[in-house]
């Protein structure tokens, strides 16, 4: 049975709690978004004072640039970077996925070439892992890289691939052998250098307005041999085995936090019944989310693996992310009367539930997740 | 950390004790003394008394696993009132002062004691019970003695020292924690067992989606029920027992929801006993304030602390 154990934040993340308010107090000025969402701030000055401060990369060993805190530091300062709305999305993927595959299954040539930069907040990654034809089905992808003279040569398209237009590199997922019986094989993971490679980036303009993914065109685009991380033919093994990093942060149910706060504040002291309920109800959520997903948290800094509770939090957390802006929405004043005092409110209101249609399908839809839990629990 | 030689002892007290007959016979308003007997022989009813040994929280944790089992005593009142009321043994039980009556008190027909609160006054009266003692019998809709008890001329006034409206509240969010995970077990078994198409449902998507919301329901009632546990000893217990139980109230109308759609009408019979379960589940919601009670009185407290307070109220070390 899933298990979520109750977990305690350690007392030295306190300190580190308040250094990271009082940077974001300093910073004030890189706060200006109406959402909490991860991947929609790209702020390229921000995410270098977050690495001059060592907050990037942080449990990675000093030798490549991290200072080898613990998990639970790096789940204090992500999330209250999130829940000021701050700008993250820059250096986010680098931090929480490509920095530690690279950590992980690289080589040390790798490791000391991409990540010091990586944790001074100078350079940022792109996931490439779906396509036109491979969404949830992602060991369909077609995308193939061809060992030849000098290297490998890449040929197919990446969709979807967030800020890959603003980003240095992108890891992507390629088959580097024909497909076989074992639809899983024959899978790596490459270093594309979005610059310099001569692929073709071409952003996709989102329903909020947002041009934030792309479309990555690679036509015989050939990358140098030590481009590959890990194994070659072992990538599948390498994208499914970080999905306990990927699915149980802070950001899988933050991201509609400032709305919470706005309302709070149009609300005044002294709200109505059923305003005061709303903002009750959301808080309660909030409050129990986040000490599953530190529940999740202790497991990973204990090393464990637990995916299925990762995915159990993140599809809690993504479907409440929806809910959040209905629950405000109904609850908040609509008088032309009450325009000026929920003014900031419905801002933040318009863009996050614009924003939310995509809460529930990137990183793995809802209905994916609900599959991973129910094979969790015994039924497939 | 949990007491788990206590924690295990109860599991399996009450996991032998409770069966079916049991519960239609309690839910008919038959007190189950001999079920009592055994319970009280053990030291459950004591073990939330100052001098038990045991600690509050584990207390709790046994209110949660009568929770699992359905069991038909009143332990977490009994728990409360013999540690509230300084030489109180025996079945104990709690209700709440209304117009002259202690009202809603979890089998007060059979209790020795009754200990009725007035939450808003800070103060509680007892009631010795026995002859001449006007009792009126009821049931909540889990078919739980709720019983009002006549409160006599000349009561005697104590002042509560701990906050008792809050400590009951806590005590339902528990005891529904450990019964939403029941419902999922039973849930989860049935669906691996009944077949439809040729093959079990479980295999169905469908079902599959259902039981894996139901889990996530299961997980964050558990995880809210603890933590709210894990705040007896600070100093926002009250605000802790809000989200906990707002959260498991929210959960437990999803679970049984859920737990009923798998099980078919097979689960809406009388003879199954998911029932048992999601009644209690669905009662207990409403027991010493129901989601909005609670929801309210958070958002009160976090509108007042503004919106600038409210990151910090949420950003908890435990
Ligand atoms: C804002 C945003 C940013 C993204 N950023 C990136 C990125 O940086 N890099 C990257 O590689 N990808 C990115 N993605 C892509 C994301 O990973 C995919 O959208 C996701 O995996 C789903 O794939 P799809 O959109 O093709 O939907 P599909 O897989 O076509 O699914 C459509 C619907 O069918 C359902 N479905 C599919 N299969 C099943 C099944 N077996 N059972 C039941 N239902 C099923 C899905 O749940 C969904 O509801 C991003 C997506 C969004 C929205």
């Amino acid at each position: 049975m899933l298990q979520f154990d109750r977990v305690t934040l350690p007392e030295e993340t306190e300190s580190l709690r308040r250094d990271v308010r009082q940077f974001l107090a300093d910073n004030a000025e890189h706060l200006e978004r109406p959402n909490s969402d991860f991947s929609t701030g790209h702020d390229p000055a921000f995410s270098r004072k977050l690495g001059s401060q060592g907050w990037i990369g942080m449990t990675w060993p000093k030798q490549y640039g991290g200072s080898e805190r613990s998990f639970f530091d790096r789940y204090v300062v992500t999330e209250e970077l999130l829940a000021a709305g701050a700008p993250v999305s820059a250096h986010w993927i680098a931090d929480r996925q490509s920095g530690n595959l690279i950590l992980g299954v690289g080589t040390d040539e790798q490791k000391a070439r991409y990540l010091p930069p990586i944790a001074r907040g100078e350079s940022y990654f792109s996931i490439g892992m779906s396509e036109p034809n491979s969404g949830s089905d992602l060991a369909s992808v077609r995308t193939r890289a061809e060992r030849v003279e000098g290297g490998w040569l890449i040929n197919g398209t990446k969709l979807w691939s967030t800020d890959a237009h603003r980003n240095h590199f992108m890891i992507a997922l390629v088959r580097t052998e024909p497909p076989s019986e074992n639809r899983h094989a024959g899978f790596s993971q490459i270093i594309v250098d979005l610059h310099k490679d001569g692929v073709n980036i071409r952003p996709i303009r989102n329903m909020a307005g947002g041009e934030d993914f792309n479309e990555v065109v690679f036509e015989d685009v050939l990358v140098p041999e030590d481009r590959v991380v890990g194994e070659p033919g072992n990538g599948w093994k390498q994208v499914t085995s970080e999905l306990a990093y990927e699915r149980s942060g802070p950001e899988r149910f933050l991201s509609g936090f400032r709305v919470f706060v706005e309302l709070v504040r149009a609300a005044g002291p002294d709200p109505e019944p059923a305003l005061a309920a709303a903002i009750g109800r959301i808080a309660a959520h909030i409050a129990t989310l986040r000490r599953m997903s530190i529940s999740v948290a202790g497991m990973l800094e204990g090393g464990k693996s637990p995916e299925v509770e990762a995915a159990l939090v993140k599809g809690l957390g993504n479907d409440f992310e929806k809910l959040l802006p209905e629950i405000a929405r109904l609850a908040a004043d609509d008088s032309i009367a009450a325009a000026a005092r929920f003014g900031r409110f419905r801002e933040s209101l318009r863009d996050t539930l614009l924003l939310s249609p995509s809460f529930t399908i990137r990183g793995g839809t809802r209905e994916i997740l609900r599959g991973v839990i129910a094979r969790g629990l015994g039924l497939r | 950390m949990t007491d788990t030689m206590l924690t295990d002892a109860a599991e399996r007290m009450f996991a032998d004790l409770c069966d079916k007959a049991m519960l239609d016979a309690a839910e008919d308003g038959a007190f189950p003394s001999a079920l009592w007997n055994t319970v009280a022989e053990s030291g459950f009813h004591q073990l939330a008394m100052p001098d038990s040994g045991v600690s509050l929280g584990d207390a709790f944790a046994v209110v949660g696993i009568a929770g699992r089992h359905a069991l038909p005593l009143p332990l977490a009142e009994t728990l409360l009132a013999n540690r509230w009321l300084a030489g109180s043994d025996g079945l104990a039980t709690i209700g709440q002062v209304q117009d002259g009556w202690i009202v809603d008190a979890p089998w007060g027909r059979a209790a020795d004691r009754i200990l009725g609160l007035d939450a808003e006054r800070g103060a509680c009266v007892v009631v010795e019970l026995g002859e001449g003692v006007q009792v009126r019998e009821g049931a909540n809709l889990a078919g739980e003695p709720r019983d009002a008890v006549a409160l006599p001329d000349g009561a005697e006034w104590l002042p509560l020292l701990e906050p008792a409206y809050a400590y009951l509240a806590l005590a339902r969010a528990v005891a529904s924690a450990g019964c939403l995970a029941r419902v999922l077990e039973l849930t989860l078994q049935y669906a691996g067992e009944r077949e439809q198409f040729g093959r079990a449902i479980s295999r169905f998507q469908a079902i599959q989606h259902s039981l894996a919301v139901m889990a996530g329901e299961v997980a964050a009632a558990g995880r809210a029920a603890d933590a709210a546990v894990d705040a007896l000893d600070g100093d926002r217990l009250e605000l802790e027992v809000a989200v906990a139980k707002a959260r498991v109230g929210e959960a437990a109308g999803v679970v049984a929801e859920i737990a009923h759609q798998v099980h078919g009408a097979m689960g809406f019979t009388h003879e199954h006993q998911l029932h048992h379960f999601t009644r209690r589940a669905w009662a207990w919601r409403d027991e010493f304030g129901n989601e909005t009670h609670w929801q309210r009185r958070l958002g009160r407290h976090l509108a007042a602390g503004g919106a600038d307070g409210l990151w910090a109220f949420i950003a908890t070390r435990g």
